[in-house]
């Protein structure tokens, strides 16, 4: 659940709830309804909610970049907010990783886009719901206008997933006085960040044997549909034990971001191009690069071939590329801290042979 | 006489100190819920995963058993005497530690020195990353807290204090100060508001505070198009934050910046002839709409090198590795530094200008002790300007001699 802040909360409206399906008044709006079981959707009566619960997983894989439309002349507001705790049992009964995140990334993104264009105040109730101080600020610095501030430690817990991009690291935003200066679009996107993970967070894989058999049903048959553009990615990368890549020899920068790629998580164009071009060059086969950006929640394997064959050396003007040097990745916020290796070289790959030579000195 | 007399020597001083100031021993907040950590005298061992309920039982401990260092986490656990994965974390302090080690002065090469651990081979100032000699790694440093590099210390302190209070917005009150009783200072922070913070948020805070991924294009740096001209325009000297203080340290480097020190950040020949030639009229455009338009041939990719180095002068200068850890060991205030025999002492973060290390920190007061010198640069305790010493005997004040002990530097003779 969502901490509640211990003060006030506004009313928001229903066609507020069917946009932001998430908050706690929505699950409360649906308790009055009488809609306790999950078996209660089965009856005739609720047919549309489940379609809309189905056609939200449907619309989160086939999108691209992934995103749940919202058209309030197309579905009224009680069924865009029923059917949302629907297609998280529904997904739940999955058990798919792939689509949990999927799901959780493309709800997150129409949240985002809502938010961008969303009253004010409206902007500030939902922020609170997820225990952020926050409040209006409405101030110019230089030619900027903020209309937020945000207490900075909300800030650098919702702000974490994008701290490798520049514009996000806390150096590079005004604070003042504890608070950190923020437009709405930003509130927007770090909004986005705490919907995600909320929602991920929402999906259990363990109720699937809990569920209705109808659900699960329901479910399988999404899968099959599906089929193609589900990525069960491989639990255990094969080829990465092989002794010529070996993960522990890895500079921390490159283990940042070899585990952020492993376990799914967003990594900037910068990071990507460095960690494909340093696992190129030491050696990693071009397909298994490619199954290491598997997991993540945009993956498109038609793009991401293109990209590391490229940097391969394999398409264009056949440059083999390296990846960028020890104050390059400073500067792009990618340096995670050095270590004591790293401070007697410049460069990703340096640190890797060092340590790799070290090794089999040893041996 | 041997090292493990002077050792002793030393054990028995420290027990003299703590059986009659056992009071001074600070308690952390929460003491029951620290861990605690000890080197002692007779194995060079740290003895962790201590835990007391009562200040009382901390004090009792370190009479009875004088650790030649005590340390405790600025974790808080549920099981502080568990293992480390077993002790359940429940938040950290926000803790920064500046150290003259990180910081670069001009003095470490008068009273530092090192001694390769492979060859025997020695030299002053800080120690090479490897023996130019017989290309060994290890080497044991001899470094001195001395005056400008203890003042060095303490203008980063004040720098992280104003951070602290003007954009984190902590009181004056919240930040407490202690001299660690070396080189350099800890301030801490216990407010509720930094204990959940994890060691992502804190690398963030630690980039903040040294201004490390500072881009001025975030900071009021960019280029606007007004009829057909092109114009730059850029931070104030008085905006606040980091966008005052790239101002503030682009001005100081701008005010004796050297064609040599232009030419590091990679200008143009004919830029740094423009900047070093039109030096007045950019001193002077900050009182209107500052520099950034009157250098010709300079245009944002430049202005971004000269803020960034500019920045690094306004940053302080703390060890990023202390403030990431949520884990970390950190010396008690109220204790005596092994390593010096001087006292980690706490004062009020408002009193940090005035503040004198080599005054307040002394532990020993009163008494003389007569001992050999090996060697030792000009020091001062208290009032009292001691040294340079070479290779002599000599009676000196309790606290210097036993700093001297502390150091390896001198014996004690009878």
């Amino acid at each position: 659940m969502i901490p509640r802040p211990q003060e006030e909360i506004k009313k928001l409206l229903p066609g507020d709830l069917a946009k932001y399906p998430f908050l706690p008044e929505a699950t409360e709006k649906i308790k009055r309804l009488n809609f306790e079981k999950i078996e209660d959707i089965l009856e005739p009566g609720y047919a549309p909610i489940l379609e809309r619960a189905k056609e939200r997983i449907s619309e989160a894989l086939a999108s691209n970049p992934p995103e749940v439309s919202y058209d309030p002349h197309k579905h009224d507001a009680g069924i865009e907010i029923l059917s949302f705790p629907v297609a998280i049992a529904i997904i739940s009964a999955t058990a798919s990783d792939y689509i949990r995140r999927r799901f959780a990334l493309a709800e997150a993104r129409r949240v985002y886009n809502l938010l961008r264009v969303e009253e004010e105040g409206k902007v500030i109730e939902i922020a609170k719901r997820f225990g952020w101080r926050i409040r209006l600020a409405g101030v110019k610095i230089g030619l900027e206008k903020f209309d937020f501030a945000l207490h900075f430690a909300d800030y650098l817990k919702s702000a974490a997933p994008l701290f490798h991009e520049k514009d996000w690291k806390l150096i590079n935003r005004p604070v003042m006085k504890g608070e950190v200066y923020l437009s709405k679009q930003d509130v927007a996107r770090l909004l986005q960040e705490e919907v995600r993970r909320y929602i991920e967070s929402k999906i259990d894989p363990k109720m699937r044997p809990r569920l209705p058999e109808k659900i699960v049903e329901c479910a399988d048959s999404l899968k099959r549909i599906h089929a193609e553009r589900i990525k069960e990615e491989p639990l255990v990368i094969e080829g990465l034990s092989l002794s010529d890549v070996e993960s522990d020899l890895f500079p921390p920068c490159i283990r940042v971001l070899y585990e952020a790629a492993l376990s799914g998580r967003h990594i900037p164009h910068v990071g990507r191009f460095t960690l494909t071009s340093f696992l190129l060059n030491i050696g990693m086969d071009p397909n298994l690069v490619i199954d290491l950006f598997r997991k993540s929640a945009d993956f498109n394997e038609r793009m991401t071939r293109y990209q590391i064959e490229h940097i391969a050396g394999q398409r264009g003007s056949g440059t083999k590329y390296a990846p960028p040097k020890c104050d390059t990745l400073q500067t792009h916020g990618l340096c995670p801290g050095m270590d004591e290796l790293c401070k007697k070289v410049r460069h990703p790959l340096t640190y890797y042979l060092r340590k790799k030579r070290r090794k089999v000195g040893r041996a | 006489m041997a090292e493990a007399d002077n050792i002793l020597f030393i054990r028995e001083m420290f027990s003299k100190f703590y059986s009659e100031n056992v009071d001074k021993i600070e308690s952390p907040k929460s003491i029951k819920n620290r861990e605690f950590g000890f080197t002692l005298f007779k194995e060079n061992v740290m003895v962790r995963h201590k835990g007391f309920a009562r200040v009382e039982e901390l004090r009792g401990f370190i009479k009875k058993n004088v650790p030649s260092n005590v340390y405790y986490s600025s974790a808080y656990y549920s099981l502080p005497e568990a293992k480390m994965d077993e002790k359940g974390w429940l938040g950290s302090d926000l803790f920064f530690d500046i150290d003259a080690d990180h910081i670069p002065t001009k003095c470490d090469k008068e009273h530092d020195s090192w001694t390769c651990k492979g060859c025997g081979l020695m030299g002053k100032g800080r120690a090479p990353e490897k023996c130019p000699s017989c290309g060994n790694e290890s080497f044991d440093e001899k470094t001195w807290p001395c005056e400008i590099c203890l003042e060095a210390a303490k203008l980063e302190t004040i720098r992280l204090i104003d951070i602290l209070t003007g954009e984190f917005g902590f009181s004056v009150d919240e930040i407490k100060c202690s001299f660690s009783g070396h080189r350099g200072y800890h301030v801490g922070i216990e407010s509720d508001e930094v204990l959940g913070l994890d060691a992502l948020a804190r690398k963030e805070i630690v980039d903040y505070v040294t201004g490390t991924g500072i881009d001025a294009v975030f900071h009021g740096l960019s280029e606007i198009r007004s009829g057909g001209s092109r114009m730059i325009v850029g931070p104030r000297l008085d905006d606040a934050g980091w966008r005052g203080r790239v101002a503030r340290g682009t001005y100081d480097f701008l005010l004796t910046a050297t064609p040599e020190d232009l030419r590091s950040l990679g200008l143009k020949k004919d830029v740094i002839a423009e900047i070093i030639e039109k030096r007045g009229a950019i001193l002077e455009s900050w009182g209107a709409s500052g520099p950034w338009s009157i250098v010709r041939g300079l245009g944002i990719k430049g202005w971004r090198k000269i803020i960034q180095y500019g920045a690094s002068l306004q940053s302080a200068k703390v060890d990023t590795v202390v403030t990431v850890d949520v884990h970390r060991l950190i010396r008690l205030p109220g204790t005596l530094h092994g390593k010096t025999g001087l006292l980690k002492v706490s004062f009020p973060a408002g009193r940090i200008e005035e503040f004198d290390p080599l005054k307040e920190a002394i532990a020993f007061k009163g008494g003389e002790v007569k001992l050999y010198v090996e060697e030792a640069p000009e020091l001062r305790f208290g009032d009292e300007v001691l040294g340079p010493f070479k290779k002599q005997i000599i009676t000196l004040p309790a606290q210097a001699a036993i700093f001297l002990l502390c150091k390896g530097a001198a014996r004690v003779v009878d």
